[in-house]
């Protein structure tokens, strides 16, 4: 595995393709550090994806089918056929350049086939080779070029460096969404068995025991378990949740990394305070037991298989709905794809809480609502008590998920109980927030460890928007709601922002939460000292 | 593959230095698995860590919740880095087989966990 160079080497970058080079004619090259290893057969095999064999991207031989370019590109001609989109954003790119310097791996790595225009035209230059009548008799004049190798692991190269967080198409003056472009390259190189060990472990997990970590039931009930233990000790009050119980008003689904990883389990600590406090009749499960779909890294047929076992164990359970907890791309999921998929829901109710009687219309057909849309609104009717004050020695941050902000349009309920949980909150600078948000540069199955480089590279923009608010303001606390980001902006905070933690939005509610029948309290959800109890205010 | 010579026999490491078979593990394997990754000694303190790893794993598949390791052994917080350097290196003289990817770099401070 490649070394990962220093921050201060990692911002030599070079912004300035060669002048007279075409960009077709420079043969890809696989750096170390930029990608991750390729899939293992039995985890391939295990979810029945094709070509399944242990490969690896650095050897020249990837053990490809017989007759992959007919592969590729018969799916090609069934995907344009079946996603309009997908034909749209082949065709209507005149390439005025307005994305070329919005994705963060551009930004941080200089590399030219990382503007998002580029990384599109890498697949629209054979779409019109075969596709197109211009493309077939101009070939290279009108921009066309044949699949070959080369062109296949560039593919497999760049759409791999690609987290598909879209905010290059929030430039686009036609909207072009090269994440679907992504996602679509992402289809035909599964279709050659080309997945990565990062996503396919955790697909065969998910399938095969519910979660991407592959925790087991009794292993989950273990960690939820110790969890309880630590509440007591911080609230003097004991929690009794509940595991797979039918008659359940409520299922709660969440990341699998809340349940196992600091500090997504203070996260995971928080909710279920929180749902103590209120006494909602909800329940976990060990089979639902993923939030999160890296099926949706593979195929949107994986990712609908694995977005259908929440709603078999919905029925299994005869609950009315569901609240998910804090996570990213399981809501651009749950927003944009489960409806046409596996919906509609109809043998659940539209949500209602149970404690203000709002009916969250927004998911009448999913039945699924987002934890915080529920907290929001609680706050919002003044249900919780609060004492912000205990999060006086944080000055919080918060970084808008990809796909919570851009896939759901998700942006005010956060901030709205970031602000009543605490009292030192300051946004970052206006173009790296909201719709305009920078990805953590870890989505979509990136977050590995022999992909560093590219990972932090791709974190930078994130990462100097929030030193920009460190030396600003102080700030010392990044909050999000989104799993992978709890995990994968802690790296990059050490990397580039030491001294800046991360932290899951309802972990601060929690702190904040006046329980009924609590003990004084005096440490936070980590065990540290309250502000004035021995704490820095 | 490596193999490690004790001074009751020789086992079978992987190539990262983890036992290839769990039950090949006891109190001499410990030892020597300690000596391999500079553990000096192999204190009553860090036995216990060690103990708990293997009953955690036997009983549950895969690694504990970080700070619930010093919690079970009633030793202080961080106990697990200060007389380890890291858990994985505990882990590695528990004789347990390497943990996923996503537990290690997890583990690893690179985020890991999905």
């Amino acid at each position: 595995m490649a070394k990962l160079p220093k921050p201060e080497e990692l911002l030599q970058i070079n912004y300035n393709p060669p002048p007279t080079e075409d960009w077709m004619d420079r043969p890809v090259e696989l750096k170390q550090g930029n990608f991750c290893w390729g899939a293992k057969g039995k985890n391939l095999a295990a979810v029945e994806f094709p070509n399944a064999r242990d490969w690896t991207p650095v050897e020249a031989d990837w053990k490809l089918p017989k007759d992959w370019e007919g592969t590729v590109l018969e799916a090609m001609a069934d995907r344009l056929s079946k996603y309009r989109s997908f034909k749209v954003f082949m065709d209507i790119c005149v390439r005025c350049g307005a994305c070329a310097d919005k994705c963060h791996f551009f930004i941080g790595g200089g590399d030219p086939k990382n503007m998002p225009v580029l990384r599109a035209e890498l697949m629209r230059s054979v779409y019109r080779k075969y596709f197109t009548t211009a493309g077939k008799y101009l070939g290279k004049l009108a921009g066309a070029r044949e699949l070959d190798l080369n062109v296949l692991k560039e593919w497999w190269y760049y759409f791999y460096q690609c987290t598909e967080c879209r905010r290059c198409s929030v430039f686009c003056p036609y909207g072009i969404d090269t994440a679907e472009i992504t996602l679509m390259a992402r289809e035909f190189t599964n279709l050659l068995g080309l997945n990565t060990d990062w996503i396919s472990g955790p697909v065969a997990n998910c399938y095969m025991k519910g979660n991407h970590l592959g925790l087991e039931p009794h292993a989950i009930m273990n960690s939820i378990e110790g969890m309880i233990d630590d509440i007591e000790t911080i609230t003097g009050i004991r929690i009794n949740p509940s595991f797979n119980r039918k008659g359940a008003e409520i299922l709660f689904v969440t990341p699998s990394g809340d349940l196992f990883a600091d500090p997504g389990t203070f996260t995971a600590m928080g909710y279920m305070m929180l749902f103590h406090e209120l006494g909602i009749d909800y329940t976990w499960s060990t089979y639902a037991s993923e939030g999160g779909n890296f099926g949706f890294f593979t195929s949107n047929e994986m990712a609908k298989r694995l977005n259908a076992k929440i709603y078999a164990e919905a029925k299994r359970l005869g609950v009315k709905y569901i609240i998910g907890g804090e996570c990213g791309h399981m809501w651009r999921v749950l927003n944009q794809y489960m409806d046409t998929w596996n919906g509609p829901a109809d043998f659940m109710e539209v949500p209602k809480s149970p404690i203000t009687g709002t009916v969250f219309d927004n998911a009448a057909s999913t039945k699924m609502i987002h934890v915080t849309e529920f907290t929001a609104d609680l706050i919002k009717n003044n249900k919780i008590k609060l004492d912000p004050s205990r999060n006086d020695d944080l000055v919080i941050t918060y970084h808008d998920s990809c796909n919570t902000a851009r896939g759901m349009g998700l942006l005010e309920e956060p901030r709205y109980i970031i602000n009543s949980v605490c009292n030192k909150f300051h946004e970052m600078p206006d173009n790296t927030i909201r719709e305009r948000t920078f990805c953590c540069g870890s989505g979509t199955g990136l977050n590995a460890s022999e992909n560093m480089e590219i990972r932090m590279r791709g974190g930078y923009p994130r990462a100097n928007a929030v030193k920009f608010v460190r030396d600003k303001h102080g700030v010392n606390m990044l909050a999000n709601i989104c799993a992978i980001d709890r995990a994968t902006l802690s790296a990059s905070m050490d990397y580039w922002v030491p001294g800046v933690r991360v932290t899951g939005v309802h972990e601060l509610v929690a702190n904040a939460l006046i329980m009924t029948g609590e003990k004084e309290r005096e440490t936070n959800l980590r065990g540290e000292p309250l502000p004035g109890k021995g704490g820095n205010e | 593959m490596p193999v490690l010579e004790y001074s009751g026999g020789k086992i079978v490491l992987d190539d990262e230095g983890y036992l290839e078979n769990p039950d090949d593990w006891n109190d001499k394997v410990a030892c020597a698995l300690a000596e391999k990754e500079g553990i000096e000694e192999l204190t009553k303190d860090r036995l216990e860590i060690i103990r708990f790893l293997r009953d955690h794993y036997r009983k549950y598949n895969f690694f504990p919740v970080l700070n619930s390791i010093c919690k079970n052994v009633h030793q202080p917080k961080g106990c697990t880095n200060e007389l380890f350097m890291d858990p994985l290196t505990a882990w590695k003289v528990a004789g347990l087989p390497k943990p996923n990817a996503q537990v290690v770099g997890y583990l690893k401070g690179e985020g890991g966990v999905v």
